[in-house]
């Protein structure tokens, strides 16, 4: 009996570690749904490996007393937000340098909530409101673009 | 394995009580490892499916051009519809696209066939650019694609991989870089 044990329980510890390998890092597609917190709202975001930074469409935009106040556009329900600016950023793209202000935000995506930082842009060129850049990707994500919507949100405490 | 467990089941049963108990357990541990095995072998064959379908690459990565064997530095871009080439000095006559590439990297002069106009559009602008096709090396993969053709001086990377090349074989993992150097049959070791 305690022969077999041990290569039971070799099997066993393998098991686990197979399992909490494959746990490591979540999957996004090319575009993934989020959730605002605490507002609730929900947004398509792309996610973005050739983007360095997150960021997000604010539109009438204005800076005050070190507070960024912006909506959100009118085709994701338009809420008035004011959050502080924590620092500004440097935006290189292949037309130019811009500077943005950066506010912090919390997202649900998958199952994870996640604090990060973004910088506020008027995107109403471009299809998607939100952009998760590396800054973002880094620590949790692997990208496979052949998918698109296939991690929705649902952290616990969100209706 | 199954089979013999029974068998030796049935004769330990034949020959009597006090055999058989000092039988049985060892059997349904034999048993027990069956069932461990046949999971085990279900999970690795799992995991090593996904993984093997898919490459991992890093958010750059060095690529060779071919067949001119220029090794350019890629940023793997899944925000980017179609991938781009940086073209200085872009001429475009009779559907022919005469440009350099950025002196940093040889500066060689190419000249290749439109195969196409396409608008590109990112947050602040909206222009159409040439398309062009190349073949590149990423990792063990020899990559036939359409690429658009500007001038990326005020950028860092001089190649900008798209999902159109991502689509089919790679996975992104931004926590890397680096990581996959050109491998392809085509390309001689460095």
């Amino acid at each position: 009996m305690d022969v077999m044990f041990i290569p039971m329980l070799a099997m066993l510890s393998l098991l686990v570690l197979g399992t909490a390998n494959a746990e490591e890092k979540i999957t996004l597609g090319a575009v993934e749904d989020v959730i605002l917190l605490p507002w609730g709202v929900r947004l398509p975001a792309r996610i973005d490996t050739g983007a360095a930074k997150s960021s997000l469409d604010a539109r009438e935009l204005v800076i005050q007393d070190g507070m960024a106040e912006f909506k959100l556009p009118q085709e994701f329900g338009g809420v008035q937000l004011r959050l502080p600016i924590i620092e500004w950023k440097h935006i290189r793209s292949p037309d130019g340098r811009q500077q943005r202000p950066v506010v912090e935000l919390e997202l649900c995506i998958g199952s994870k909530r996640i604090r990060s930082k973004v910088n506020l842009t008027d995107r109403s060129m471009v299809k998607y409101p939100l952009i998760l850049g590396r800054n973002f990707l880094r620590k949790n994500f692997v990208v496979d673009v052949k998918r698109r919507m296939t991690a929705p949100p649902r952290c616990p405490d969100i209706p | 394995m199954l089979q013999t467990n029974l068998s030796f089941h049935r004769i330990t049963k034949m020959k009597g009580r006090q055999r058989r108990f000092r039988i049985h357990p060892i059997s349904q541990s034999v048993g027990f490892m069956f069932l461990f095995v046949i999971t085990v072998l279900f999970f690795l064959s799992a995991g090593k499916g996904d993984a093997g379908e898919k490459i991992t690459i890093g958010e750059v990565e060095d690529v060779v051009l071919m067949p001119w064997r220029v090794k350019l530095p890629a940023r793997i871009d899944t925000g980017a519809t179609t991938s781009s080439l940086d073209a200085r000095d872009l001429k475009v006559k009779n559907n022919m696209a005469e440009f350099k590439l950025p002196k940093k990297y040889g500066g060689l002069q190419l000249r290749l066939p439109v195969v196409g106009w396409l608008e590109v559009r990112s947050a602040d602008f909206k222009e159409k650019r040439p398309v062009v096709e190349i073949m590149f090396c990423l990792g063990p993969k020899l990559i036939h694609t359409q690429v658009t053709l500007n001038d990326r001086s005020t950028v860092r990377y001089p190649l900008i991989i798209g999902r159109n090349v991502l689509k089919d074989n790679f996975v992104v993992d931004c926590m890397h870089s680096h990581c996959l150097p050109p491998s392809c049959p085509e390309v001689p070791p460095q």
